[in-house]
């Protein structure tokens, strides 16, 4: 025979100052727990958002980012005329060359921070025109001073709408659109390649991407272990990546889009990770220790009535059971109470240093439901760690010693 | 209040709740103290700047080189004592798991501006004469595959400038540093600008510098100094931006973007799910102990001295979870710093952070006791002492 | 013994219950002498309690002069009170009433703890008070390793750790057996009769009526009869 649930429920009501705090206070772990949780997911989205499989980005040999990528133009002209991977369209091959630098500009709210420059060709809007739009003014016509600035941008670094004027060394740029991209472009600011390399003083791009005939395989090595094992492994032998890490005229390192972005997060992602496993670990501690504070107390307190449910005939687990239920019931509650106070959050923008190319990377919180729902399973979690030992103290009361009120 | 021994025997009345409390406020202390560190750290490069030290970089972002023979023309303006430049080498050594900065340096000038850097005299001697030298910072041998001693030969792979002989470059280490101060970094290794530019050039690449570091002479016009060599270059090039030393650190702080006012509202969070704990629990045992409160009131203690009664138990659970979240901060620093390695450099938690830490526990303590203990107050006694709460 | 301890005049006490007001104390006046052993009854909810409170400067009248032991408490503050009752009244419960997390001796020692005495004679006056309520040897004893007795007999003790003029005792067997009852009312008789204490006691039971030297009834907030019994009944 189980304990009637009203029971529990009307007990957390009548002891409505405990329940309330300990559901704060569960509250304020979960919603700083799934904050986190939304920040790594709207990173997570903007990096990988934009990654595809049939992209390859190719990098000069030893590189680690296409920050510290270099080629020459007319090596990189070569490269890409000359692999036979790369998918062609009407217009010739479908790939870009692209310089990538940082450049120091002013947040609107102060200071400096150094936003991506990206230089393309005009054959990258063939390659990314189901992911790229322009959603206000135009693009840049080629070989003009022109930049089309990401949406990300806008609002949050000044200059970065259109019809304004951004200064590069001592070129003048006049932005003339604004473009959507979910991945990491959306926060960038993009003009033509070589303007934009005359303008900088600098000598060729940073690295190279193309469309692949569909089925090709790449094969490179997993950038994760390029990242973080001390001897790497080779390419697979044969494959395109094996082929042109040796090539005599244009040695390149080759990944695919997906593989490069992931490579580029890998830290990140790892910090953030590591930070919500953390502080979830360490707060969710704080936050079983007070629901276990408020269980005791609520068993103590009814001692008496709980002497007088054993001897009615009700059996130890059942009452066990009746007061994890309880500790559940805070617990969901303060799930959702976190999840209400994570809310707000979505779609807030952060902007913090990318590590590897001390550039600002834009993005968004995103609280999704995979986020809300780690949110409430980690409350009902808490609640049952927090619940589970007093829980079996009551049923372990004796029910003479439970009427007279001996805990 | 009666007595810290009731105070003492009604906190041990319930020895796990106790505990428990305790156990909360340490770990919502150490958490604050690891959590304001991160921001302390960020920040510190500011605060240590040196107001006779400027920096000058190209005007368009910290990742465009600047031409060599701008330092000659640095050093004719007036006002300027000496300078010296640094360039970003950008390689690793085995894999980017052991990321470091390195840095093309000019020793004797390096050495000479940045006393920070503590060198014994033979290493530094050593490391002037040896050209294809280097030395590193005592941070680094931290990692235990770094553990390099004096005399080592440390390859490094230039992920930005490939050595020409298509190899790994390789630096003996002349000497280890010690940084006096946390803005100048301990985990950087500083190589030979002449060497690093000769090989460079045999490989057909003109090496550019990434920034100048100018010191004024004593009594120089900042101002002045800063104008002027924003002038010299108006024209030429590559236009450059000059800024005293805690300007130039505080642009890498706000590259940082809102992470530090995200970490505030975590600080925040914490704080409030702490705050929350703690008044949870003197609320119970303030419950608990409403008939004592009525005898003791019955006794002729006074309204007030049951307030100081439940302010002191509240107080004395925050002071020993106060105090035990400080320790665990201060023990784990290290360890903390180390896990976090060149990510975050410089991770140490200062004396402040460590006072602010105490001041949030005391203030804890005093505002969660704050209800209970008016409450307490308050209590009629008659009305105590029949149970009727 | 004519001299007056404890002067009720035309006290009224009433309470909110709900919107209802409910009058318990109505005008009552009365006269205690000083050294006298008084029991005070009446049926539940005639006012005994609250007029016990009343003297023992727990709660204020809503009206009228309360003059015990030479103070009048209606011109008190709320800490004066405190004071006041530090230094004159010692309470006994129905429910003993003894802190749970102190020893016996520590629960004696609290009262003296509000004089100027020093650590050592405090230590002394509770040993003392023990003494003589026979519980010198559980003195370290907490109060859930006593039998109900014993806690009533270290309530007394804490009671008169002072040297309080008055002794309110309110039920004090009302949760005690047969023999532990009179075990206590036999030491309240003699705190009376040995140390001439001034004792106010709420009983419902006759027997323990029975030990005083005069039963005052109250019905319904007023003054009933008062029987005063021959003070060699009791051998004083």
């Amino acid at each position: 025979m189980l304990v009637p649930l009203s029971y529990n429920l009307r007990s957390l009501f009548v002891r409505k100052s405990a329940t309330l705090l300990t559901v704060l206070g569960i509250g304020a772990t979960v919603a700083i727990v799934s904050g986190i949780l939304a920040l790594k997911q709207g990173f997570a989205t903007m990096f990988t958002a934009g990654g595809r499989d049939d992209v390859a980005v190719f990098l000069r040999p030893g590189a680690t980012s296409e920050g510290d990528s270099q080629f020459s133009r007319d090596r990189g002209l070569e490269l890409i005329k000359t692999v036979p991977e790369i998918a062609t369209g009407e217009h010739g091959p479908i790939a870009s060359m692209e310089a990538y630098l940082a450049v120091l500009l002013s947040p609107v709210r102060g200071g400096v921070t150094n936003v991506p420059l990206r230089g393309v060709q005009p054959m990258t809007f063939e390659l990314r025109k189901n992911e790229l739009h322009i959603v206000e003014g135009r693009n840049f016509a080629p070989g003009s001073d022109e930049l089309i600035v990401g949406k990300r941008l806008v609002g949050r670094i000044q200059h970065c709408a259109i019809g304004e004027t951004i200064v590069l060394n001592k070129t003048p740029f006049k932005v003339v659109g604004v473009f959507e991209h979910p991945g990491q472009f959306g926060g960038e600011i993009w003009g033509d390649l070589d303007r934009l390399l005359t303008a900088m003083n600098r000598y060729g791009p940073n690295r190279i991407v193309a469309q692949l005939k569909p089925g090709t395989v790449i094969g490179s090595v997993d950038p994760k272990d390029v990242l973080t094992n001390d001897t790497p492994p080779e390419p697979k032998p044969g494959s395109m990546a094996a082929r042109l890490e040796h090539d005599p005229s244009v040695p390149a390192k080759v990944y695919s889009e997906k593989e490069y972005l992931a490579s580029q997060t890998v830290m990140l992602t790892g910090i953030l990770g590591g930070l919500s496993f953390i502080l979830g670990l360490i707060m969710g501690l704080a936050a079983v220790f007070t629901a276990t504070n408020t269980m005791l107390s609520a068993i103590a307190a009814r001692t008496h009535e709980i002497g007088i449910l054993l001897a009615t005939g009700f059996r130890p687990f059942p009452i066990f059971l009746s007061f994890l239920f309880e500790s559940l019931v805070i617990g969901l509650v303060g799930g959702v109470v976190g999840c209400l106070m994570a809310l707000p959050f979505n779609g807030l923008k952060a902007g913090t240093m990318n590590m590897q190319t001390f550039t600002e990377m834009a993005f968004a919180f995103r609280v999704t439901w995979q986020v809300l729902l780690s949110a409430v399973i980690f409350s009902l979690v808490l609640g049952l760690l927090g619940g589970a030992w007093p829980a079996w103290r009551a049923a372990r009361l004796k029910p003479t010693e439970a009427l007279r009120g001996r805990a | 209040m009666p007595s810290f021994k009731l105070v003492w025997r009604n906190i041990m009345r319930r020895p796990l709740r106790s505990v428990l409390t305790v156990a909360s406020l340490m770990i919502a202390i150490f958490l604050i103290c690891g959590l304001r560190t991160l921001i302390t750290t960020i920040n510190a490069g500011v605060e240590h700047a040196d107001s006779r030290r400027l920096a000058v970089m190209s005007a368009t972002g910290l990742f465009v080189e600047l031409p060599m023979n701008y330092q000659a023309k640095i050093d004719r303006i007036d006002g300027v004592e000496m300078t010296t430049k640094f360039q970003w080498f950008g390689g690793y050594f085995r894999s980017l798991k052991h990321f470091f900065a390195q840095f093309a340096i000019d020793p004797v000038s390096l050495l000479a501006m940045y006393p920070e850097c503590q060198l014994p005299p033979e290493q530094k001697a050593a490391f002037i004469a040896n050209r294809t030298s280097c030395i590193i910072g005592d941070g680094l041998l931290k990692d235990p595959e770094m553990n390099w001693k004096v005399g080592d030969t440390v390859p490094l792979i230039g992920a930005l400038h490939p050595h020409p002989d298509d190899k790994a470059w390789e630096f003996q280490v002349a000497g280890i540093y010690h940084s006096s101060v946390p803005s100048f970094d301990n985990r950087t290794m500083f190589i030979h600008w002449d060497y690093y530019e000769e090989t460079l050039k045999r490989g057909g690449v003109e090496p550019g510098v990434g920034v100048f570091s100018i010191r004024v002479k004593p009594g120089a016009d900042v101002a002045r100094v800063i104008a002027d060599v924003k002038d010299t270059f108006q024209d030429s090039d590559q236009r450059v931006d000059c800024q005293t030393e805690a300007e130039f650190q505080r642009q890498f702080v706000t590259m940082f973007g809102n992470i530090p006012l995200f970490v505030g509202w975590i600080g925040t969070g914490v704080l409030i799910a702490i705050l929350l704990a703690t008044i949870n629990t003197m609320l119970m045992s303030m419950r608990e102990q409403s008939s004592d409160i009525g005898v003791l009131k019955s006794l002729g203690f006074t309204d007030g001295s049951m307030f100081g009664h439940m302010i002191a138990q509240s107080l004395f659970l925050a002071v020993l979870g106060g105090g035990a979240g400080i320790l665990l901060s201060w023990a784990t620093q290290n360890a903390i710093a180390n896990g976090l390695g060149a990510n975050f450099p410089g991770f140490e938690v200062k004396n402040e952070t460590f006072v602010l830490a105490a001041v949030v526990a005391i203030a804890v303590g005093i505002v969660a006791g704050i209800v209970p203990a008016w409450r307490a107050s308050r209590l009629r006694c008659v009305e105590a002492l029949r149970g009727t709460e | 013994m004519s001299e007056v301890m404890i002067r009720v005049n035309k006290v009224s006490k009433a309470y909110e219950r709900g919107n209802e007001t409910l009058v318990v104390l109505d005008q009552l006046s009365l006269e205690m002498a000083a050294g006298r052993f008084y029991a005070l009854m009446g049926p539940s909810g005639s006012g005994k309690t609250t007029l016990l409170n009343l003297v023992g400067g727990l709660d204020q009248p809503d009206s009228g002069g309360l003059f015990v032991a030479g103070e009048n408490l209606a011109e008190l503050s709320s800490s004066e009170l405190a004071h006041w009752r530090s230094a004159n009244v010692g309470f006994v419960f129905q429910g003993f009433n003894l802190i749970p997390v102190l020893s016996a001796i520590e629960n004696v020692m609290l009262p003296l703890s509000l004089t100027p005495l020093s650590r050592a004679e405090r230590k002394k006056h509770a040993e003392l008070a023990l003494e003589l309520v026979g519980l010198k040897d559980r003195m370290h004893h907490r109060p859930k390793q006593l039998s109900g007795g014993q806690e009533q007999r270290v309530a007394i003790a804490r009671a008169i750790a002072t040297d309080p003029k008055v002794i309110l005792a309110d039920e004090p067997t009302g949760d005690l057996d047969r023999a532990s009852a009179q075990q206590v009312l036999e030491l309240l008789s003699r705190l009376n009769a040995e140390y001439k204490k001034t004792i106010l006691m709420v009983t419902h039971d006759p027997h323990a009526a029975d030990y005083a030297q005069s039963i005052v009834h109250l019905d319904k907030g007023q003054l009933g009869r008062i029987e005063d019994k021959q003070p060699a009944a009791r051998g004083a």
